[in-house]
């Protein structure tokens, strides 16, 4: 068992206990002590609603397997409304051909700023991320991609590990929006959430704003007993109080100097006004504040969402602008210009970005949009990320596939729609365990342990194999560089 | 064991009206301190439906006016159950978009709250705003739609697995249940819902093809054969009903029935705090089911009556010191909004446009603190509802909370309310304690402060005040509500 950073600063008599419990001792202290990731930082992104995975990273033509393109044509059926993706739109989005079959794929013709980020080689595509039993409730598909449990509701999975590693007055996370982000959830920590920064403002006196100070003690003595009780709800709702005052007094000043540094660094990429853009932007500040060593903002940890995905009609094809196409092109070109940021800041090498969705959609268009599906793409964006293509594209050739109300059990999976949906080919923990391991560089033995243990009494919902060491399919490398 | 005949106490009655209704106050809480536990729940549980639906001409006129109902009903306890009932079978307008079928599950569910059970799950079935959110209006014989099947059994009636973690149910169960739902629509020319024949699974129709509808093959205590509610042709509008039936009849690993189970457990989660693990909480759920025959009868007045007087029920009115003995729950962002309003008898005034604001406020709604707070009533975040305990709590939603005690208690044309003798029983009082006392008194968080958070807000006030000083009414006196309605004991009760 690891010592909490709490235990771990009172042991090495850094502050005394006493001064840990009201929080006002001198953070900027705290923080040095314990660098133990390193500047490492950690966004994940949410596509809500189930983003079409299969008209993300699409086949382009024929490979060597056999009829890949045409039955993909036949599910995705052109006409009207259609989904289909033509050779000539997709191929100049090219990426790397998928390592199993050798057929060409191509991403969304919307993602055109990721590709070009791929292009620069930062961009990792993992292929046909699921897990066994999948579930076609949004609801509880996300909390199984948020826990990485079976559980109704629980803690996230970097929420666990956000409560293994920081103390209860710590804020080592930011969730940029209206609502905790499921993965961040713990009950331990405090994890800030917000949609703007320079909005985090402390309700003080309109009327007689030098009675401040004094409101200010107060609150602070009154949190400081409830973080001190041993009744653990009022415990949390102590440290959460505490952190929220004290980001309020750090975080919204973020805006001005992100702003005045910003005008000074050589690229100048254009500010997007797109909500992804923006919750990144907000997001690019924190990492800025921390990397110049801002008291009190130590957030390493991001999250946000972007909905509209559940697109069960009008999904839209290329060129007609719909749906899809639009959303694929605010996430596309705000994560460029986001990486540019970084770039700029020189710490795109510090960072680490996770795009991913609930589930993907079937191979077979309904009407002019998709049902809920299986598995799907997961990208992984930075610095240090080996780009290219990891895991199997969907086997949407299977015959189980093209013959819906096919029902099977291949011994891992049991099979009961009357759409049958393409196996996964990557278990989504086996991501997670990747980014804690090489990324986090927590110990494998902490991760099974204590993150990733496969729910007990569910036989259905086994893990077989963790594979945390994805390797490079062209060059052999692993997916974080050194 | 938790009787009927023990006398409640002040601090047990605060605790009881507190959690039945929106804030307790003295008079109240004086009244049901002589009371036993089985006098005060009858009280309590025995008052008449009323059939108020939210009026308005659009979702935000209806939301402001069931809040508007909320704070000045004589029956509290109805109002929390319809709160309770619209986060369990939650169903949002932003799918729906329809105010008036919300309104009218809004009536549904206030007509049901303490009914029967199985009927109002039947009422539920073909409730529009519940159809139309889960998609029972789109599932035909030939696309069965699986939503609506789906959440009937996991959100309304058995959940995922039991109390020992063993499934209820299977994807199959879902799919046979989904074709019995086949065929719904709505009647635009009635205004009413229909069964259409052409659109109904009927198995005569399809024969050895699709079979005969079975459900718990391997569940719910009826044997390897499962039980098959297939209907003659021409009676397809009766499954949807038998459904119902069937899954009351279901059976947990241990012979105990699943919904009765089910549905205590969620109820005394809202009513007191999270149970604690199996099979401890198997023991109070069944208890509390075998006094008021729930798993027979479903009669809910019955069941919340026996609730309210459980010994596990009154385990959270403790005082401090507080321990891992005296569990806690996060209040609701309504019911911390409506019961801040009423407390402090502050009225936000309304304007013609549907708003209800707190004059001089940051905002211009009262729903609009709400939205921040995390609760925008008629749009729960999803089919299962808000999150309750830690997942009300982040630094979003506690600085709408600190933003709107803020504005109640310095609201401009509120001022002179404070003061009321209600509030503050002697303008005359000049000495902190004695201040602090009286204004956390009056909020119901008197007995929960420790002596450093008394004396924390002693030391905010100085030293003794002259109350009858229009300038240190409006900053201190004032200053001290805002304080006392952001202390964490406020938010948990």
């Amino acid at each position: 068992m690891s010592l909490s950073r709490r235990d771990f600063l009172i042991r090495s008599g850094l502050v005394a206990g006493g001064l840990m419990a009201n929080g006002l001792w001198s953070r900027a202290l705290v923080r040095k002590a314990f660098a133990d990731i390193g500047d490492r930082f950690l966004v994940s992104i949410f596509l809500d609603g189930g983003n079409d995975g299969l008209n993300t990273v699409v086949p382009v033509a024929n490979g060597s397997f056999a009829n890949f393109r045409t039955s993909y044509e036949i599910l995705r059926r052109s006409g009207p409304g259609g989904l289909r993706l033509s050779e000539t739109l997709l191929t100049p989005y090219a990426v790397a051909a998928d390592p199993n079959t050798n057929t060409p794929l191509a991403l969304h013709p919307g993602l055109e700023g990721l590709h070009r980020l791929y292009q620069l080689g930062k961009v990792a595509v993992v292929q046909g991320c699921g897990y066994p039993e999948y579930n076609l409730s949004h609801a509880v598909s996300r909390t199984i991609w948020e826990t990485a449990s079976r559980a109704a509701m629980g803690p996230g999975w970097l929420g666990r590990y956000l409560a293994s590693r920081y103390g209860a007055s710590d804020i080592p996370a930011l969730s940029v929006g209206y609502w905790m982000a499921g993965e961040l959830r713990q009950q331990t920590t405090s994890v800030l959430t917000s949609i703007r920064l320079s909005e985090l403002e402390f309700p003080l006196d309109n009327w007689y704003p030098d009675d401040d100070p004094a409101k200010k003690v107060a609150f602070q003595a009154v949190y400081g007993e409830a973080q001190a009780s041993s009744q653990p709800l009022l415990r949390f709702l102590g440290n959460s109080g505490q952190a929220t005052l004290t980001a309020t007094q750090a975080y919204p000043g973020l805006d001005d100097l992100y702003a005045a540094d910003r005008a000074s660094w050589l690229q100048q990429y254009n500010d997007l006004d797109s909500g992804t853009a923006r919750r990144l932007r907000e997001i690019a500040k924190v990492i800025y504040g921390v990397h110049q060593g801002v008291p009190d903002v130590g957030a390493r940890h991001f999250a946000l969402a972007n909905g509209g995905y559940d697109t069960h009609a009008n999904q839209g094809t290329v060129g007609t602008n719909q749906a899809h196409y639009e959303l694929h092109r605010e996430v596309g070109d705000a994560l460029e210009a986001f990486y540019h940021d970084l770039d700029d800041m020189g710490v795109a090498d510090k960072v680490l970005v996770m795009v991913w969705s609930e589930f993907s959609r079937r191979p077979q268009q309904n009407d002019n949009g998709t049902d809920h599906g299986s598995q799907g793409p997961v990208f992984l964006i930075g610095g240090k990320v080996n780009g290219g293509v990891y895991g199997n594209h969907p086997n949407i050739s299977d015959s189980r596939v093209l013959n819906p109300g096919a029902t099977w059990d291949d011994g891992n999976t049991k099979y009961s729609q009357d759409n049958s949906d393409p196996h996964r080919s990557t278990d989504f923990r086996d991501v997670y365990g990747a980014i804690l391991k090489h990324w986090l560089q927590i110990p494998q033995t902490e991760i099974l342990s204590s993150l990733l243990t496969p729910d007990v009494g569910d036989p259905n919902f086994y893990w077989t194999l963790p594979n945390f060491d994805f390797v490079h399919p062209g060059n052999g490398q692993p997916l974080f560089l050194p | 064991m938790g009787d009927q005949n023990t006398l409640l106490g002040e601090t047990h009655a605060r605790h009881l009206l507190r959690r039945t209704g929106f804030g307790a106050l003295k008079t109240d809480v004086q009244t049901f301190a002589s009371l036993t536990r089985g006098a005060a729940a009858d009280r309590l549980t025995s008052f008449k439906p009323a059939k108020f639906r939210p009026p308005g001409r659009d979702i935000w006129r209806r939301r402001v006016s069931w809040l508007k109902y909320m704070l000045r009903t004589r029956a509290p306890l109805q109002e929390k159950l319809v709160l309770f009932w619209h986060d369990h079978f939650a169903t949002g307008n932003d799918k729906v978009q329809n105010h008036h079928w919300m309104a009218d599950q809004n009536r549904l569910l206030r007509l049901y709250c303490k009914g029967n059970f199985k009927t109002f799950v039947k009422a539920i079935n073909v409730d529009p705003a519940m159809m139309e959110y889960l998609d029972t209006f789109r599932n035909f014989k030939e696309q069965p739609n699986e939503n609506y099947a789906r959440e009937l059994m996991e959100l309304f009636t058995l959940g995922v697995t039991d109390l020992a973690g063993q499934p209820n149910y299977e994807q199959q169960d879902i799919v046979q249940i989904a074709r019995a739902f086949s065929g719904w629509g709505w009647d635009w020319s009635r205004n009413r819902v229909r069964f259409n024949d052409w659109a109904h699974d009927y198995m005569s129709e399809y024969g050895s093809e699709r079979g005969p509808k079975v459900i718990f093959r391997n569940h719910g205590g009826f044997g390897s054969s499962g039980r098959d509610f297939t209907q003659p042709n021409g009676e397809g509008p009766q499954e949807i009903s038998q459904v119902v039936d069937i899954i009351f009849e279901h059976r947990d690993s241990d012979g105990k029935s699943t919904v009765a189970r089910f549905i205590t457990k969620k109820l005394l989660e809202y009513f007191a705090h999270p149970l604690p693990p199996y099979p401890d909480n198997a023991t109070i759920i069944d208890r509390i089911i075998q006094r008021s025959a729930f798993d027979i009868e479903w009669d809910l007045r019955r069941l919340v009556r026996e609730i309210l007087v459980d010994d596990f029920f009154y385990e959270t009115a403790g005082v401090p010191p507080y321990s891992a003995s005296t569990p806690k729950s996060v209040v609701w962002p309504v019911d911390f909004v409506v019961t801040t309003l009423r407390l402090l008898r502050v009225r936000p005034r309304s304007d013609k446009w549907g708003n209800w604001y707190i004059e001089g406020g940051a905002y211009g709604n009262v729903t609009d603190y709400l939205a921040d707070m995390g609760q925008i009533l008629f749009e729960p975040p999803s089919v299962f509802g808000w999150d309750w305990e830690e997942g009300w709590i982040n630094s979003a939603t506690l600085l709408a909370r600190y933003t709107f005690a803020r504005d109640v208690a310095m609201a401009r044309g509120n001022k002179a309310q404070h003061l009321r003798p209600h509030l503050l029983m002697n303008l005359n009082l000049t000495d902190p304690g004695d201040i602090v006392d009286a204004v956390t008194e009056a909020l119901g968080i008197r007995q929960q402060l420790t002596a450093a958070e008394r004396q924390a807000l002693m030391n905010y006030l100085g030293g003794p005040l002259d109350l009858n000083d229009p300038g240190v009414r409006e900053k201190k006196l004032h200053g001290l509500f805002a304080l006392a309605l952001q202390t964490p004991h406020v938010h948990l009760h």
